[in-house]
């Protein structure tokens, strides 16, 4: 069994999929949290100046989705065939897209650019991007094959993300969504870890 | 011996990636190619899981995402990486790319003539030197992103310089192993003759 040790700031972020990617398949991980001032003496020890970083028996992966996938695939999330891993990987391009669009809009620093993208972000890509992952969801209610796959997860974990900034559309209005939700807050490991995380501002 | 069928705007863009797995893989594929005045009436017919191309048809099945896809085909064709690891080493390396990839193409598509300018200076000056200084270290004496054999990550490399060298000429000028990366990509076979016989777009 190898030993894997993921190193992020204290907060969800980006580091949160892989954490939520090891507690779904049970994965035991050292989940470090580095304080601000640890930072710099560390950042030239990454392989691209970033965290998250995940090592595993001494090699050193960093990009967050990469590290995501990898896991996954450690844990059996990653989908079943080469067609279905290629439909995770879609709705996770596409959830990236989300939450990027919605960063763009959330943390934009002119009032007058921010309230436009805000705008178009709520009640027009949202709307309709729902309306696309909705029809993606199977009768299974997963996004992949019958069972929890890491694009459940990337659904939940970037639905939430930007559900701090952004006013969602109502879940509950697509079946499919709805299911995928309960779907991922009802894997035991995921229940755990969702009950047990730290409290923090990100 | 399953079909596929890529459609994409008739440009290099997001899909010349998936073009030159194809290609590396020797794998057969419909190339459609839509001009952009026609997506518009398009875009509402069309059989996309989130109303984007490109996307790839396998079988019935239909995939976007152009990431997503060029995966899936390097699979078939062999080039993810021999191991998990190597897999994921093969993916941060293409992310990682990608980050600045982002920033090379907001240069390019900037309409605005003096503030493209700024930010062509400030690309070549500040972000591309030290992702090629960083990639550097990461390429192997053989001439490979990671492991002893061509990978994606290789041909990523490649294609996302092949669009940089076009605004930069000499950016790769006393880069050993990446030069050697490129030449490892161009001298494959399948990628020799898609080099030689695809069609020349803009972009």
């Amino acid at each position: 069994m190898p030993a894997y040790k993921l190193t992020y700031f204290n907060g969800r972020g980006s580091a949160e999929i892989v954490r939520l990617a090891f507690a779904a398949g049970g994965i035991e991980y050292e989940d470090v949290r580095l304080e601000r001032d640890q930072w710099p003496d560390l950042k030239p020890n990454t392989p691209m100046g970033q965290v998250p970083i995940l090592e595993v028996d001494g090699t050193m992966l960093c990009q967050s989705n990469s590290i995501a996938r990898y896991v996954a695939k450690q844990a059996g999330l990653a989908g079943k065939t080469p067609l279905e891993q290629a439909r995770v990987d879609m709705i996770m391009d596409g959830m990236e897209e989300m939450g990027r669009k919605g960063y763009a809009a959330y943390f934009e620093k002119n009032e007058d650019i921010k309230a436009e993208r805000t705008k178009e972000y709520e009640e027009t890509f949202l709307p309709q991007f729902f309306t696309f992952l909705n029809k993606l969801v199977g009768d299974s209610g997963h996004f992949v094959g019958n069972e929890l796959t890491l694009a459940d997860i990337t659904f939940f974990n970037m639905a939430t993300l930007v559900g701090t900034w952004m006013k969602l559309p109502d879940v509950d209005e697509f079946s499919g969504l709805k299911k995928v939700m309960e779907h991922v807050t009802s894997n035991p490991g995921l229940a755990k870890w969702l009950k047990e995380r730290p409290e923090t501002p990100f | 011996m399953p079909t596929y069928k890529l459609t994409c705007f008739n440009v290099r863009g997001r899909a010349e990636l998936i073009r030159l797995l194809f290609a590396a893989g020797e794998i057969p594929y419909e190339d459609v190619r839509i001009e952009w005045d026609k997506w518009p009436e398009l875009k509402p017919i069309s059989d996309t899981p989130m109303g984007q191309i490109p996307t790839l048809e396998v079988d019935g099945q239909v995939i976007c995402q152009s990431m997503a896809i060029a995966r899936f085909v390097a699979g078939k064709a062999g080039l993810l990486g021999k191991t998990n690891m190597d897999q994921a080493r093969a993916d941060m390396l293409l992310d990682g790319g990608m980050d600045v990839g982002k920033l090379f193409t907001e240069m390019v598509m900037e309409k605005d003539a003096s503030k493209k300018a700024e930010k062509k200076k400030e690309f070549g000056e500040k972000h591309l030197p030290p992702f090629l200084a960083l990639y550097e270290g990461f390429a192997g004496d053989n001439g490979h992103f990671v492991g002893d054999s061509l990978t994606w990550s290789d041909i990523g490399f490649f294609n996302m310089m092949d669009f940089i060298t076009a605004e930069y000429p000499g950016a790769l000028d006393g880069y050993c192993k990446l030069n050697k990366v490129i030449d490892n990509v161009k001298s494959n076979p399948g990628v020799a003759k898609w080099l030689k016989e695809r069609p020349v777009t803009n972009h």
